[in-house]
């Protein structure tokens, strides 16, 4: 009996602990973030500018280098929605829709969260890696000793490429799984081109797209912050830098799915 | 030029609690070089971290160039960080940079200088450490020494009054202590600079030091020149600076007593 | 504190006078009066450094890159009256002997 109460006290202490753990990390992201917003939107009107030149060398890094993956992913997606959805739809005598569906699915869900996923697991991950180690060799101490801001330094111009690269690439995504899944509508599945055009230009609207592109700017701030968090809070050696990035790319794929949830229910009820 | 008094550090709550430091006091004069020497786990690197603000001490406060740096808000911060260099351990250059980029850093973003000013004042701080000739390599091409050396020119880039060493010599071969040593003397004097080293080399803190204090579980123990410290008939300051296994400062940093130890061990 | 400059021309010689602390935040300026200097049909420009307390590697790093331009504009660059600790600095640098150096203004108008 003794044992068994010990044993309860003992993991309520645990629980307590995990979630004052829990809580810990959240205001510390939530302060990071403050900083970060700070130092990217606010500061550069007080008299302290951008600097052009990192900001350039990460939206090659972000975007530029991230296209190819991109590209084909979300071509391969609208190729294996057109495959899936054929069959089910040449039941019903509607083939001709699978352009629609194709369309509205990738613009709509598929084309921001497989772009955010994708981007969580190369980008966030080398976020994390890069200024993890800068951090375990005291590059980042180094910083702030010679009275420079680490946040302005290493987060706002990898904020500002990813902000505007996500999007950038989610327009492409969507335009590359649209004509992935054109291509095999059109051959594989024999579908007339005109009838496939027709279908997918009804059922989308500009709309869709709009939505989407909101959605993947929050994903984009959820990577930048999760990856740059995970990085700062480092303390100790290289084998935690890996350790790191491993929680930095989970926690930020499951983030972008909780907001992904939230913004497409908040779609869904308000509009 | 720079004060400290009554400084006192602890880390953990409760049983756990750790006095890391207590009752630091130092004065660290103008153009003199103060090392502050000790074993590991002595707060001396504790000392260090107070000293350039990035730990707050649980009492006391430290005055830089009459600045109080506890307790000082953003901008006092900066300007407080703007008077001094500081030289990492490990040297800390930016991996990314090349040599110049990493000594030009700090006069890009804290002055307005030209580019090609910046240029030549790199150079000069490069042959002021021996480097000249390095402005286009990468950290990762450069020996231990040579990163030390480059870190050094660094620190110095906005002509500091102040600069703290962490370690300046620690994994380093004899000759390149010999040239660090030299160029810490060479800054100090011919500068002005004040200099406070952290270090565990004693041969090396003996050579260049005008003051020393050692550190012994987080107390002042010693402090004094050279010659006062060597002569010292403390025994414990006679076994750390002749580095022997059996003294008074203990080789095993465990309390127990070995044998209770062993007999309370317990196996679940 | 604020750095004062002005300048006298007298046969095609040039005086830099300079008043006040050559440190990081006076070297812009002081290069952006100098720079103009070289492109006028002066032979030789003398910087005059007698009210000078206190140069940092900033302001030697200015001066170095006078006698650039002097080099390539084929003209005559000469320092005069270096305070003693201005002249320590220069030392330091090791860069005392790359430029002429002169003790007064008489002396740096010899040969000009």
């Amino acid at each position: 009996m003794r044992f068994f109460f010990g044993f309860i006290g003992h993991n309520a202490f645990q629980a307590w602990a995990v979630a004052e753990n829990f809580f810990k990390e959240i205001s510390g992201m939530y302060y990071l973030t403050r900083a970060t917003f700070y130092c990217t939107f606010i500061e550069p009107f007080r008299g302290k500018p951008n600097k052009w030149k990192p900001i350039w060398t990460q939206m090659e890094e972000v975007g530029v280098k991230s296209t190819t993956i991109v590209f084909l992913v979300s071509f391969l997606i609208g190729v294996i929605l057109a495959f899936q959805t054929a069959s089910q739809l040449a039941r019903l005598g509607a083939l001709d829709f699978v352009g629609a569906l194709v369309g509205v699915s990738i613009t709509r869900e598929l084309g921001p969260l497989m772009t955010a996923l994708v981007m969580a697991g190369r980008v966030g991950a080398a976020f994390t890696a890069e200024m993890g180690t800068m951090k375990v060799s005291d590059e980042i101490l180094a910083l702030e000793t010679m009275a420079l801001n680490p946040v302005k330094f290493l987060i706002t111009p990898r904020f500002i490429a990813i902000l505007v690269m996500l999007p950038c690439l989610t327009i492409m995504a969507d335009l590359m799984g649209i004509l992935g899944g054109f291509l095999i509508g059109i051959t594989t599945l024999g579908i007339d081109p005109i009838a496939y055009y027709d279908r997918s230009i009804e059922a989308m609207v500009i709309k869709d797209v709009v939505t989407g592109l909101i959605k993947s700017g929050v994903f984009a701030v959820i990577i930048v912050m999760v990856g740059s968090y995970m990085a700062f809070i480092i303390e100790g050696g290289a084998e935690k830098v890996g350790e790191n990035t491993r929680t930095s790319v989970v926690v930020s794929m499951i983030l972008i799915i909780i907001a992904d949830l939230i913004f497409t229910s908040l779609f869904f009820f308000v509009t | 030029m720079i004060k400290v008094n009554h400084l006192r550090k602890t880390f953990g709550e409760g049983d756990k609690k750790l006095i890391v430091l207590d009752d630091f006091n130092a004065h660290f004069e103008s153009g003199q070089i103060t090392s502050i020497i000790g074993g590991s786990g002595s707060g001396k690197s504790t000392v260090l971290k107070h000293l350039i603000g990035v730990y707050k001490p649980d009492s006391g406060d430290i005055i830089i160039d009459g600045d109080p740096l506890v307790n000082s808000n953003r901008e006092t911060l900066v300007r407080i960080r703007k008077k001094f260099g500081i030289m990492f351990q490990s040297g800390a250059l930016f991996n990314s940079l090349t040599v110049e980029d990493n000594v030009a850093l700090p006069l890009r973003e804290h002055t307005e200088l030209n580019e090609n000013t910046i240029k030549i004042m790199v150079k000069m701080k490069l042959e002021m450490v021996g480097l000249r000739g390095a402005e286009h390599l990468k950290p990762a091409q450069l020996s231990g020494g040579m990163i030390k050396r480059i870190a050094l020119a660094r620190a110095i880039a906005l002509d500091p009054k102040i600069v703290f060493y962490d370690e300046p010599s620690a994994g380093l071969d004899p000759i390149s202590i010999g040239v660090i040593d030299k160029l810490i003397v060479d800054l100090s004097k011919k500068m002005r600079i004040t200099s406070v080293v952290v270090t565990h080399e004693i041969p090396s803190a003996m050579r260049i030091s005008d003051k020393i204090i050692m550190l012994y579980k987080g107390k002042i123990i010693a402090a004094g020149s050279p010659e006062e410290i060597r002569n010292s008939e403390d025994p414990r300051i006679q076994q750390f600076i002749n580095g022997s296994p059996d003294g008074p400062i203990p080789f095993s940093k465990s309390q127990k007593d070995y044998g209770e130890e062993l007999k309370e061990m317990r196996f679940s | 504190m604020k750095v004062n400059l002005h300048s006298e021309e007298k046969e095609g010689v040039v005086t830099v006078f300079i008043d006040g602390e050559f440190d990081m935040a006076a070297s812009p300026k002081i290069r952006n009066f100098l720079a103009p200097l070289f492109h006028e049909n002066s032979r030789s420009i003398i910087v005059d450094l007698s009210k000078v307390p206190y140069i940092d590697s900033s302001g030697i790093a200015t001066l170095v890159e006078g006698l650039q331009w002097s080099h390539s504009k084929g003209k005559k660059f000469r320092l005069t009256q270096l305070s003693p600790t201005v002249k320590d600095v220069f030392e330091i640098a090791r860069l005392l002997t790359v430029f002429e150096v002169f003790d007064t203004i008489e002396d740096a108008l010899q040969g000009v």
